[in-house]
């Protein structure tokens, strides 16, 4: 056991350095480094404490969640370049979506109202909305910055925020769905995603971890795409003055 | 009668050095002013980088000026509905931008949002664009054909204004003539009030009886 904890954490440290080594030719090799340090140290924390966090009461499960979903939206913050209204909007998207996505799975009896199934099930649909959220972010600000021009013609014409960005906007959530769809496309083809995994070393019947594992593929996308739309949508002033020009502090 | 439709009294702007919150500033019009007849034409001229566009950008409050006031029927343009004030001035850049779709579509963009009465039939055939193009999608037509649409779009508006960023530097010199023609022949039949930058003496004088340079952040009548 200690053989394969040590073995484990030797390769991820070689793995760490690689990318790190590789990162710096792009100038993030800090952020790779941090990220992956932090990736780490909180995931050893988090094996030391889940059977701790699984024995509490529900309502525990649901806090744990609610601050997942504050972290996570504070990552997505970071990645808008601190946008104002950004934070609560981040926070509440990703929260509402993910919560309003995992509520079936335990009305339909799909798994058991247990902490077990509550808080693994969530953080996947947490972190990805958060990844969509923040790819989504950076890119529509890119295509803000980039089809500047286009947004200013609209708004020549009288058009509101909303109408001079939409464009931009959809470019922005298409962008970031891109991944989710390709996995999505070749789901069982190209790869065999974690949960199904898990339940098939574990010694589960295949074909009952093929069905959990796409209804909770279908529904990390749902919740990736209704966040963001979410987001970008209340978001969009952000860009924007009171007199409707664009900022160009935030682009 | 003539009565003033854009005033500018004592306009300042600066720009960042550098993009960012916090960064330098460096002052590009300092003191403008000016009046523009309802229904003038004037010129602006001046080399580049030298603050013609953003002068025109913060009549229809594209930007803010630091300091000063601009007044559009003697009312301070901050009282305006930013929309509205957008409608009533209209503008064309430098570089056309044709949105997604078609023809006939980009021009009834401004007829749609406000609901006006603009016929875009006879906007297109007024600035020169056949019956023929209006299903073609606007993203395939030449840069000067890009320009008509988006002249048409801004008519389509009713605007009682026009401010032309260059309208005519990006097209070869036939469209660039074409352009010209079409612009002032628009002017009068729309008794339009028309501010008109060009970095072109030539074109400046030919157009316009009523021209100012744009130099070290000030405004001079050109008599030249």
């Amino acid at each position: 056991m200690v053989d394969t904890i040590t073995l484990a954490l030797v390769l991820t440290v070689a793995f760490l350095a690689l990318a790190a080594i590789i990162a710096s030719r792009y100038g993030i090799r800090k952020e790779v480094f941090i990220s992956g340090s932090r990736a780490v140290v909180q995931i050893l924390i988090l094996s030391s404490v889940i059977i701790l966090v699984f024995n509490l009461p529900i309502y525990w499960s649901l806090i744990i969640l609610l601050a997942m979903a504050v972290i996570a939206g504070h990552t997505t913050y970071i990645r808008s370049g601190r946008l104002e209204l950004m934070f609560p909007a981040a926070v509440l998207s990703i929260a509402s979506t993910s919560l309003a996505l995992l509520v079936p799975f335990f009305l339909v009896g799909l798994f058991p109202l247990d902490p077990r199934y509550i808080i693994p099930t969530g953080s996947i649909l947490i972190g990805n909305a958060m990844n969509v959220s923040s790819l989504a972010i950076d890119r529509y600000r890119g295509e803000l910055r980039n089809r500047r021009g286009e947004v200013e013609a609209y708004l020549a014409l009288g058009a509101s925020p909303r109408t001079a960005s939409e464009s931009c906007m959809n470019q922005g959530i298409l962008s970031a769905l891109i991944p989710s769809i390709d996995n999505m496309k070749n789901l069982g083809l190209v790869w065999i995603p974690g949960v199904m995994t898990g339940m098939l070393l574990s010694g589960s019947d295949p074909v009952r971890a093929a069905s959990i594992q796409v209804c909770i593929f279908i529904a990390i996308f749902l919740t990736g795409m209704v966040s963001t739309n979410l987001l970008l949508y209340y978001t969009t002033s952000s860009f924007f003055t009171a007199a409707l020009q664009l900022k160009d502090e935030a682009l | 009668m003539v009565e003033p439709h854009i005033e500018l009294r004592d306009v300042y702007r600066s720009v960042a050095r550098q993009p960012g919150k916090g960064s330098p500033r460096s002052g590009i019009l300092s003191g403008i002013n000016l009046t523009v007849d309802r229904g003038e034409l004037i010129t602006i001229m001046g080399p580049s980088g030298v603050g013609k566009s953003s002068l025109l950008r913060l009549i229809n409050r594209l930007s803010e000026a630091d300091y000063g006031s601009i007044m559009v029927d003697s009312i301070n343009i901050k009282q305006f509905d930013p929309r509205e004030l957008r409608r009533r001035i209209g503008m064309v850049f430098q570089i056309p931008v044709v949105f997604k779709g078609t023809v006939y579509e980009n021009i009834a963009f401004g007829k749609k949002l406000w609901d006006t009465d603009a016929d875009i039939d006879k906007l297109a055939e007024e600035t020169g664009l056949p019956s023929i193009l209006l299903d073609a999608d606007a993203a395939n037509l030449s840069v000067g054909e890009k320009q008509r649409v988006c002249i048409a779009r801004a008519l389509a508006n009713k605007p009682e204004a026009l401010l032309l960023d260059e309208p005519t530097s990006s097209l070869d010199r036939a469209s660039a003539e074409k352009v010209e023609g079409l612009l002032l022949r628009l002017q009068a039949e729309h008794r339009l009030t028309m501010l008109w930058v060009t970095h072109d003496q030539e074109q400046s004088k030919r157009i316009s009886r009523h021209n100012y340079v744009l130099e070290d952040g000030t405004l001079r009548e050109d008599h030249g």
